[in-house]
């Protein structure tokens, strides 16, 4: 009873607080603007010219649709491309102009925003690609690749409905995926209960090794001594001037074997054992026979493997990892491998880390290992994996261990291996020590049921016994579920039916024809479709069920779990206790991470880490598993501020960092040990601690060859400052005076200041960004920086550069000056409440999956006041609780 | 036909007219196409690439229109055909702002801000207005393909699934590689007509099923949502259509494939030249006349030893030196690429003896000029489907509407059409 008045209660509210204010869905240029429109414009563009058919005298100042927006971009559009005023007559004053064209693009975003408010209407939405995901490993428990299906959206959150598209492509689509995940979930119940283990001896390496080094030796032998005929013919007197004409020819002397026909008495190389003179030429020393020779000779050679970094082809003699094959007929499931491991004591720390992961050519590294035990001491380390029903292939099932590869030793193994060469004569050290390694399929004894099949509640594999009554009950639970518990009508459930009964009758078995009629389910629409449905109103409360289900898909992008669904069901998720209880459960739920990581993600526009290529050669610290700390690290920040609520100023600016040893080692920060991230307290000076010194931040800020001071001074407005700089504008003319110059990337900028249409976003943009150069192109600290034309290849020209001290101060266009990076980093935590505003616009258009709009002031005002001094969990608190969130 | 079939597809709210014609006519149509009288049909293909090219070296001097113009190093590659296609400058889409969607309004000059209450809207797009009329004759009613990977951004296309979006604006999914295409278009999968039958059968009862679920849904939702569900049932429609045609076809064998089974993966330039294959393959077996592409940027560049992210290489005017030379050298290698096509367009020919070239016309081009410039979009036109001016370089008035050539190409290529998108009208200076 109680929960029933307080829903009217709340509808009732609705009705004044929700409809969007009329006057609020427009957008006001001002009006003192109009002396600019007056003064450059309006003598050709007036009343009786008219001239393009176009009049300036009349605008309305008042933006209040998409037709006036339209005619105000088009005087933007012409101010920016400079087209207008025409060349010959009088031109603006240029701090004018400036300043008019950064008023109007700023009012332009806001009109278009106001314009395209949707006032608080939520569209229907399918389940985004990574919901669908999350969805079907609830029900059936079992995570199957969705990658085939098309991106959800290039621009905004995954979670606005209104951009969320069908097409029958993608139908198909479901169908196919339902109908794998279906079939896996089918294998993985019916085989829970099966083990096997298996060992395997890592010194089969070093038998190649063994026959290697003998065929290498062999063909050295051969080549040397077909050299040594050639040579003896090239010396006979008869065959002097021919030879000397050969040389002449052919100036490089392995080309000069090539013609070993045209030298009487030369020897064939066929008599050898060689198709080609290349072959000789390649045999006669081989690079890196000495070191393959060395490897044999190490101790433990015989018990175990030795892995290093890759030398000839793998093909020929894998040096860079050992694979071990899961046997084919192993069903899928959760897989250990163990690995039984040691590393020279003595050897550099950076050379004593392995990567694991599957099909060592092509596949991604899965985990990363630091060893502790030594040749003498091996230790174990346990590697978990899962195998699916995708794993059929040898080169799936083919498990890898390598040494952490930091590309460099990669991507330039040649150079690294010179580079030891120098040092000891042979090459890099052999460090990484394997003397086996296990393979076991986990039997999952404790293993619970997937819900849906729990639902469904009959035999897969056996259909005796089974009546029509029984089949129609499975499918209703089964669909309910998967429906989450709206309605199912008896025909729906009929027509299923059907289609497993004539999949029967053409022969198929109970299995297969199950899978398939299921399969339909996962495609229809009110599986795919989060809905809400509306009987005539404009808003309603959402019911219990829909409350939860909203609150579960903010936060775990999934269905909610049988507790919360019990608590929707009694109604005690309306209590505010009830409700905050059950956020934090969520929050702090493993399925959470879906939150941290997915917003976060889309909030501060993540995937910008994935559109550069590092320079590794500039840059040799960094490596893959930096990039993956580095964005980690962003994720465990924004984690750490939520769990223990905290304010939102940790993440402008922070006594501590979230670090693991990877990132610890790369940022310089000592003490470390360990692949786990955790708090660690940084020294007074120190610039990581906030989002501004971040390496993810500051890679996003450049192209990772060089930095970009324009990217991160509109990444810095956009997400931090909250006062977004408007798009690019199209048309405007290119810089390209200043290309051929040697400049300082300040004077190279400057240009940026000359022209108004330029000017007017630069004047912000740009000081902020220069105020961060003391970060490189991947967010490590310097004090100078140098510029080197470039050649039409990409290459320095080394003479021509130049190299400065690097100059950060500056000063907020018409705001604060800084003297350096820390003073900006303190001008930006000083505005922490434009900053949790942002926040707050992006948490809303998430969470409720419609654009923020006008008509969110008030929320977004009370979530802020409700923050007890910016703390995130309290926000999304109060963002839970607010009647918008439990309303349609 | 089928009449339960009927009325299933009457019962569906029609959002989109379903291309209805019986298996009388169609048979008819079948039967003249094997007549040599025949004039063979009009076909047109649109293919763009993001990002835009070099200005300073792709574009003919604007000061020397008509024939006698100097082929530009950006065209060199090009010269064997300079009479056979032309440039037209001077085109754009006044709508467009955004200086990084190379491809999703190309098509449609759509003003992505047309709707209250919306931040994005799209129209129908040219290919497929044509569609609609010149795919009730083929097994296809269009082939949509797109090579730029639709997860990993960095072709500059923007938004879509390819350069097709439908009646309502909603993006058309793409065929994604020359190897999906290819067995689209030839393989014949090793099931009888019966079994075909019973396939298709069964298809359609999960449609039923699934639509009935819809209805079901639709009943309790409130306007916005019904209509947002439309886009399901029409996507469901879609496959519906499919099956018809599918249906209708089914006596008529694929044809024998004119071409080897293209690998799964390829490298950027090859990738090109195999879709490029495709693309003649199925205009020469009639099994569409109409193709649109979405060519991918980023793995060209590797393919050609580029190294430059292709981000940086449309924004050469900085710093020049090594953005400059990639944005050169992916023009010549587009350009020597499109000459590849015209070779085949040329040598590949109709039942009368004429060429596939005579009787298509293509559209070669990108919505974005450079770096962030919309206008004097880089366009080329070639073959004699629409009687356009060959080998020229046509100015057109500055900022004319693209749509006003998508329009002309439209009409003279026998389609039914009065306006495009934002047309103003024909383009009579570009007609031959």
């Amino acid at each position: 009873m109680k929960v029933k008045f307080l829903v009217v209660c709340m509808a009732s509210f609705f009705a004044v607080s929700l409809p969007a204010d009329e006057k609020s869905s427009h957008t006001l240029f001002d009006i003192k603007n109009k002396t600019f429109i007056e003064d450059n414009c309006q003598r050709c563009h007036n009343a009786k010219k008219k001239k393009g058919k176009f009049r300036v005298d009349n605008l309305s100042y008042k933006i209040d649709s998409n037709k006036t927006a339209g005619i105000w971009q088009k005087i933007l559009n012409s101010l920016n491309a400079g087209e207008m005023p025409p060349e010959g007559k009088k031109q603006p004053e240029a701090n004018a102009k400036a300043d008019f064209l950064d008023a109007l693009a700023s009012t332009m975003v806001e009109a278009r925003k106001k314009l395209s408010d949707q006032n608080g209407v939520i569209t229907m939405r399918r389940l985004n690609r990574r919901e669908y995901k999350n969805t079907l490993r609830e029900l059936l428990g079992v995570e199957i690749n969705v990658n085939e299906l098309p991106a959800d959206t290039e621009s905004g959150f995954d979670t606005v409905g209104a951009n969320l598209f069908m097409s029958s492509n993608q139908f198909e689509q479901y169908l196919a995926l339902g109908e794998e995940a279906l079939e896996e979930a089918f294998t993985w119940e019916l085989e829970a209960g099966v083990n096997h283990k298996k060992r395997f001896e890592a010194e089969y390496l070093t038998k190649k090794y063994k026959k290697y080094v003998e065929k290498t030796l062999d063909k050295q032998k051969r080549s040397r001594a077909w050299i040594a005929k050639f040579d003896e013919a090239a010396g006979l007197p008869e065959n002097k001037e021919l030879y000397a004409a050969l040389k002449k020819k052919h100036t490089w002397k392995n080309k000069v074997r090539d013609k070993w026909q045209e030298l009487p008495g030369a020897p064939n190389p066929k008599d050898f054992g060689f198709k080609e003179v290349h072959q000789i030429n390649s045999g006669e020393n081989p690079y890196y026979l000495a070191y393959h020779q060395h490897y044999l000779t190490l101790p433990k050679a015989e018990e175990g493997a030795y892995i290093s970094v890759p030398t000839v082809h793998p093909f020929m003699l894998p040096t860079g990892f050992v694979e071990f094959n899961t046997p084919s007929k192993w069903p899928p499931g959760n897989y250990l491998a163990r690995v039984r491991i040691g590393a020279k004591q003595d050897a550099p720390f950076n050379r004593k880390v392995i990567e694991f992961g599957i099909d060592a050519p092509h596949g991604k590294v899965m985990s990363t290992h630091r060893i502790t035990g030594t040749h003498e001491e091996p230790q174990i380390i346990e590697m978990p994996f899962t195998l699916t029903r995708k794993h059929k292939d040898r080169e799936n099932r083919q498990i890898f261990i390598r040494e952490k590869a930091s590309d460099y030793h990669i991507s330039h193994k040649r150079k690294f291996f010179n580079e030891e060469k120098k040092k000891n004569g042979l090459g890099p050290e052999f460090v990484v020590w394997i003397d086996w390694v296990e393979i076991e399929r986990l039997p999952n004894d404790k293993r619970v049921t997937p819900p849906a099949l729990k639902a469904l509640g009959i035999s897969l594999t056996d259909d005796k016994g089974l009546m029509r009554a029984d089949l129609l009950k499975a499918f209703t639970k089964f669909t309910e579920l998967a429906f989450r518990n709206k309605e199912v009508s008896e025909e729906y459930i009929e027509k299923i039916y059907k289609i497993y009964e004539s999949r029967r009758k053409g022969g198929e078995n109970h299995r297969d024809s199950l899978r398939y009629s299921l399969s339909i389910i996962l495609s229809s629409p009110m599986f795919l479709y989060i809905s809400e449905p509306l009987k005539d109103q404009q808003h309603k409360t959402l019911s219990g069920e829909e409350f939860a289900m909203r609150l579960s898909y903010f936060i775990w992008g999934a269905p909610a779990d049988a507790e919360l669904m019990s608590i929707a069901k009694s109604g005690k998720i309306y209590d505010h206790k009830v409700l905050a209880k059950q956020t934090e459960r969520l929050l702090g739920d493993p399925r959470g991470e879906d939150f941290i990581h997915s917003f976060t993600y889309q909030w501060l526009g993540l995937d910008r880490l994935d559109f550069f290529q590092v320079d590794i050669k500039k840059y040799r610290t960094f490596d893959d598993s930096v990039k993956l700390a580095a964005k980690q690290e962003v994720y465990e920040s924004v984690k750490h501020v939520l769990s223990n609520n905290l304010s939102m100023k940790n993440l402008l600016k922070a006594d501590y960092v979230l670090a693991n040893n990877v990132l610890a080692d790369f940022y310089g920060i000592e003490g470390v040990k360990g692949d786990h991230f955790r708090k660690v307290k940084l020294l007074k000076n120190s610039p990581r601690g906030g989002l501004m010194g971040m390496t993810a931040v500051h890679l996003m800020g450049g192209n990772g060859i060089e930095t970009s001071p324009v990217e991160r001074g509109a990444w810095v407005l956009r997400k931090l400052f909250n006062t977004p700089p408007p798009p690019a504008p199209a048309n405007v003319p290119m810089l390209s005076r200043l290309s051929d110059k040697v400049l300082t990337t300040r004077e190279r900028q400057k240009a940026h200041q000359e022209d108004p249409q330029c000017r007017s976003c630069h004047r912000k943009i740009d000081p902020i960004g220069f105020g961060m150069e003391n970060f490189d192109a991947v967010g490590l600290w310097r004090e100078e920086d140098s510029y080197y034309p470039h050649d039409k290849k990409g290459r320095e020209i080394k003479d021509k550069g130049k190299t400065w001290k690097i100059d950060p101060a500056g000063q907020l266009h018409r705001g604060q000056s800084f003297k350096n990076f820390f003073e900006l980093r303190d001008i930006v935590a000083s505005n922490t409440e434009n900053f949790t505003k942002g926040f707050c616009e992006a948490l809303v258009e998430y969470a409720m999956g419609r654009p923020t709009g006008v008509s969110d002031e008030l929320l977004i005002e009370s979530m802020l006041k409700d923050s007890k001094g910016y703390k995130m969990r309290e926000i999304i608190l109060s963002l839970v609780k607010s009647k918008q969130f439990r309303t349609k | 036909m089928n009449t339960t079939r009927r009325q299933f597809l009457r019962s569906s709210s029609a959002l989109i007219a379903l291309p209805v014609f019986s298996s009388f006519e169609h048979k008819a149509f079948a039967a003249a196409k094997k007549s040599k009288n025949q004039l063979p049909p009009k076909r047109l293909m649109f293919l763009s690439f993001g990002w835009g090219v070099t200005e300073e070296s792709w574009y003919p001097d604007i000061n020397t229109p008509g024939a006698d113009y100097k082929l530009p190093d950006g065209l060199s590659p090009l010269k064997r055909h300079k009479k056979d296609f032309s440039v037209i400058q001077g085109l754009y889409n006044k709508h467009s702002h955004d200086g990084h969607s190379g491809s999703t309004f190309w098509l449609t000059g759509a003003n992505r801000y047309s709707q209250a209450g919306v931040s994005f809207t799209n129209s129908v797009s040219a290919d497929q207005v044509a569609a609609q009329q010149f795919g009730r004759h083929t097994r296809f009613t269009s082939m949509p393909l797109n090579g730029s990977h639709p997860k990993i951004s960095g072709d500059g296309h923007g938004e879509g699934l390819s350069l097709a979006w439908d009646n309502s604006g909603k993006p058309v999914a793409g065929y994604n590689s020359p190897f999906a295409a290819y067995h689209k278009l030839f393989s014949k999968g090793d099931v009888s007509i019966d079994q075909l039958k019973t396939m298709l059968n069964q298809k359609r009862s999960i449609l039923d099923t699934i639509q009935g679920n819809a209805k079901y849904l639709q009943k309790k939702l409130g306007k916005n949502d019904s209509l947002k569900l439309d886009e399901y049932l029409a996507s469901i429609r879609d496959i519906e259509t499919r099956l018809v045609k599918e249906e209708q076809w089914f006596d008529i064998p694929k044809p024998k494939a004119t071409l080897k089974e293209p690998p799964k993966e390829a490298d950027g330039k090859q990738d090109i030249k195999l879709m490029y294959d495709i693309m003649i393959a199925a205009l020469q077996t009639d099994s569409t006349r109409v193709i649109t592409y979405r060519q991918p940027v980023r793995t060209l560049l590797k393919s050609i030893g580029v190294n430059v992210n292709q981000h940086d290489m449309s924004h050469y005017h900085q710093t020049r030196a090594e953005k400059l030379d990639a944005s050169e050298r992916r023009d010549k290698a587009q350009s020597a690429l499109l000459s590849g096509l015209l070779d085949k367009l040329k040598s590949t020919k109709e039942a009368d003896g004429s060429s596939l070239y005579d009787h298509t016309s293509l559209v070669y081009g990108s919505n974005i000029r450079t770096g962030h410039s919309l206008d004097n979009c880089p366009t080329i036109v070639a073959g004699g489907g629409a009687k356009i001016k060959m080998g020229e370089n046509l100015v057109v008035r500055k900022d004319t509407p693209l749509c006003n050539l998508w329009l002309t190409l439209l009409k003279e290529s026998g389609v039914k059409v009065d306006k495009h998108g934002d047309s103003t009208g024909v383009l009579d200076e570009i007609k031959a």
